[in-house]
């Protein structure tokens, strides 16, 4: 056997980042240690992520019954506005590229930090103020505008949509710190041995997801400044009855949103891109193709936005214009669809939960993708657009992809960053719920969005009761099954068996290091000779128990 | 290539072989055009000349600053290329939105938004007849 995996009692790392060089509570909040920053990333937009998620069963428990249930109209509103902006700006943003993306990218680069580490902790300062902003005016008024805000309501509802747009504005700003110093540690600071054929794929995409962030979000920053401004002082932007145009609006929102889903998707798929090569145990299939279709994504990304318009008034040329740009973006993430598939035939397959998750992403990115070509037919949309069509297409991707994908990183991540594993029969047993209970939720708002059934409104027709009471069951499963998750993770964290530095024998660079890595990641600047997913070699192809045998250190 | 310093490094010879004199230049050239941007908005134009005339100007303005108070100048071919790029960008935000108006139903554009370009876009109002 190779001598890699001589480690039969797996250890955990004494000196790390978790401890050293201090662990009081200013040492973290100073900290310029980029998997520090990474951690607080990740605990904050897991809270968010439950906030969040308490807004939408609040809003399932509204939709158990036609007409009213526990609310009111108005503060149903609010709610889904609330919903829809925490969700977003707060934890599906941020989630993977400043969480994930911080701990991993240096390791995965060899690299001892990010390029700018000052900066980097700013970012997570300025997340932080962007949320307590945006938080002071969900707290004192709320807004009852959607998270698309759209003029001319927007500049002229009595609820708090400026500091809300305020707090967007400024997590914009840490958006595109982020992605800046991504960019500039990709092309910096990668260790001998590491040129651009052998980027991690987890860093492909990331590095596609930063050019999204640093060129589209200046566009939501204007835009939202100038909603901002006409409300606070009435100019005539936006507004028609004030000489403005309420559809330009939406032509830059869209042009930072659409792209923006790329922002939430592209890390998703940075994250399967490892796990599928870790549990199949192989190489993937065409490297290139799955790295360049993360540019080419960003790249088509921006040439599609008018299909948020089809029916707001946008001209019919430009509307078929946009609709045949649209049906260019399938092209790149369909090549990453069939290389992952292909990466699996032959493969000596771990079922283990992260798979379980990439199991649930592959289907819910597919079917997600392909009602999102399928609403950008204009002909198509017109029958569908505000309805429950478009929000269970949506769901879909974020929910169905980008969660599956956040899951799996936690579950894969878990030893290296805590230096313990979760237990893996629970971890299965929350994948089911969250991946069927996710599919309760959703399907039923495709058959009621199709019926014709609008979203945003807090009552409906009987006839679409049934439907309604199957999603809300749906999400009480899915809701569990997180809850669940969370409960055995908290517990891992102080209780879990030691993981050792491998356990899963990835040959991903991260894995190179103890875990919990040191605080400089590495005792000395790496050296790599193999690229980052090849388990060719028998031992590596068929290792000892591919699971991590669970063992407690004595 | 993974090493940053041979950019700050010429970046670093860049800057002392420009002298002061270019500097002021461009400050001059500044002000003349921000002079003509006035002329300009006095002289009168047919159409939505003016806000072409004025657009035009700004974007020679922003060049001058790009190019040499923030040393774009200087800068080796990547740098360029990534500037140009995010320009095309602004070019794409800018032209899909205006071929919407252009080619829109024309109720459906602001009041008095018609002719604010040269080449017009779907006018709202009927026509003025000669007299
Ligand atoms: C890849 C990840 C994707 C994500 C995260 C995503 C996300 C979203 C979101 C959030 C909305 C609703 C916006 C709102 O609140 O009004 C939406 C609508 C839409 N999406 Fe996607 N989408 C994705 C992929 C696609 C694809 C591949 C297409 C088509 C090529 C597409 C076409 C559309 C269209 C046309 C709408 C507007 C439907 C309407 O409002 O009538 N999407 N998407
Ligand atoms: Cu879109």
């Amino acid at each position: 056997m190779s001598p890699s995996h001589a480690s039969d009692v797996p250890v955990y790392n004494p000196r790390n980042y978790l401890n050293s060089p201090a662990t009081g509570l200013k040492s973290w909040l100073l900290t310029q240690d980029h998997k520090r920053i990474g951690v607080m990333f990740l605990v904050a937009a897991s809270v968010f992520f439950a906030v969040g998620g308490l807004f939408a069963m609040l809003i399932r428990i509204e939709l158990l019954t036609p007409g009213p249930t526990i609310m009111d109209a108005m503060t149903y509103n609010r709610l889904f506005t609330l919903h829809g902006v925490v969700m977003i700006f707060l934890f599906m943003i941020p989630a993977i590229p400043s969480g994930f993306g911080n701990f991993l990218v240096p390791l995965m680069l060899g690299a001892k930090d990010v390029a700018f580490p000052k900066l980097n902790l700013l970012s997570f300062y300025l997340y932080m103020l962007g949320a307590v902003v945006a938080l002071y005016g969900m707290i004192h008024g709320g807004a009852d505008t959607g998270w698309t805000f759209y003029t001319p309501y927007s500049t002229t509802t009595v609820t708090k949509v400026v500091p809300i747009l305020l707090g967007a504005f400024i997590l914009g700003f840490s958006s595109i710190l982020t992605g800046l110093n991504f960019i500039v540690t990709t092309h910096t600071m990668r260790a001998p041995g590491i040129g651009w054929n052998r980027v991690p794929l987890f860093v492909w995409s990331i590095y596609a997801t930063s050019i999204i962030q640093i060129l589209a979000t200046p566009v939501l920053g204007m835009t939202l400044l100038l909603v901002a401004v006409e409300n606070a002082f009435g100019w005539g932007i936006f507004d028609p009855a004030r000489g403005g145009d309420p559809v330009l609006f939406q032509h830059f929102f869209w042009f930072y949103s659409h792209p923006a889903v790329y922002i939430m998707v592209l890390p998703a798929m940075a994250v399967i891109s490892e796990v599928v090569c870790a549990f199949s145990r192989k190489n993937i299939f065409g490297y290139k193709a799955v790295a360049y279709s993360s540019l080419g994504i960003a790249f088509v990304g921006f040439f599609t936005w008018g299909h948020h318009l089809f029916v707001s008034g946008q001209s019919a040329f430009d509307a078929g214009v946009f609709g045949v740009l649209s049906m260019f973006v399938g092209i790149f993430t369909a090549i990453k669809v069939f290389n992952w598939t292909a990466t699996l035939y032959q493969g000596s397959i771990a079922f283990k939960t992260p798979f379980a998750y990439f199991v649930g992403f592959l289907f819910f990115l597919v079917f997600g993708g392909m009602t999102g070509v399928a609403v950008a037919t204009v002909s198509l949309d017109v029958h569908w657009h505000d309805t429950y069509f478009v929000v269970a297409h949506f769901h879909f991707i974020m929910v169905g992809a980008t969660v599956m994908a956040f899951l799996a990183a936690l579950h894969y991540w878990f030893p290296k960053i805590t230096g313990r594993m979760y237990p893996e029969g629970w971890g299965l047993v929350g994948a089911v719920m969250v991946i069927l209970g996710f599919n309760f939720t959703f399907i039923p708002q495709f058959l009621l969005g199709n019926e014709g059934m609008p979203r945003r409104y807090f009552s409906y027709p009987e006839r679409f009761w049934a439907l309604n009471v199957a999603s809300t069951a749906g999400a009480s499963v899915l809701a569990m099954g997180l809850v669940i998750v969370l409960v055995y993770l908290l517990i891992s964290l102080k209780w879990g068996p030691i993981a050792g530095p491998n356990p899963w024998h990835s040959r991903g660079y991260e894995w190179d290091t103890a875990s919990p890595p040191l605080p400089e990641n590495f005792e000395e600047t790496p050296v790599y000779t193999r690229g980052p997913h090849e388990y060719d070699e028998d031992s590596y192809a068929n290792p000892p128990p591919v699971a991590p045998e669970p063992k407690h250190a004595s | 290539m993974a090493d940053p310093r041979p950019i700050a490094h010429e970046e670093h010879l860049a800057t002392h072989h420009a002298h002061g004199m270019r500097y002021v230049v461009v400050w001059i050239a500044l002000l003349v055009l921000t002079v003509v941007t006035y002329a300009a908005s006095r002289v009168h134009l047919p159409g939505g000349w003016h806000v072409a005339v004025a657009l035009l100007i700004a974007i020679a303005k922003g060049a001058l600053v790009a190019l040499f108070f923030m040393h774009l100048w200087d800068q080796r071919g990547a740098n360029r290329l990534i500037f140009v790029t995010s320009l095309a960008f602004v070019a794409l935000l800018i032209g899909l939105t205006i071929l919407d108006n252009a080619t829109r139903f024309p109720l459906a554009n602001p009041p008095g938004s018609a002719g604010a370009l040269p080449w017009g876009g779907a006018d709202r109002d009927p026509p003025k007849l000669p007299q």
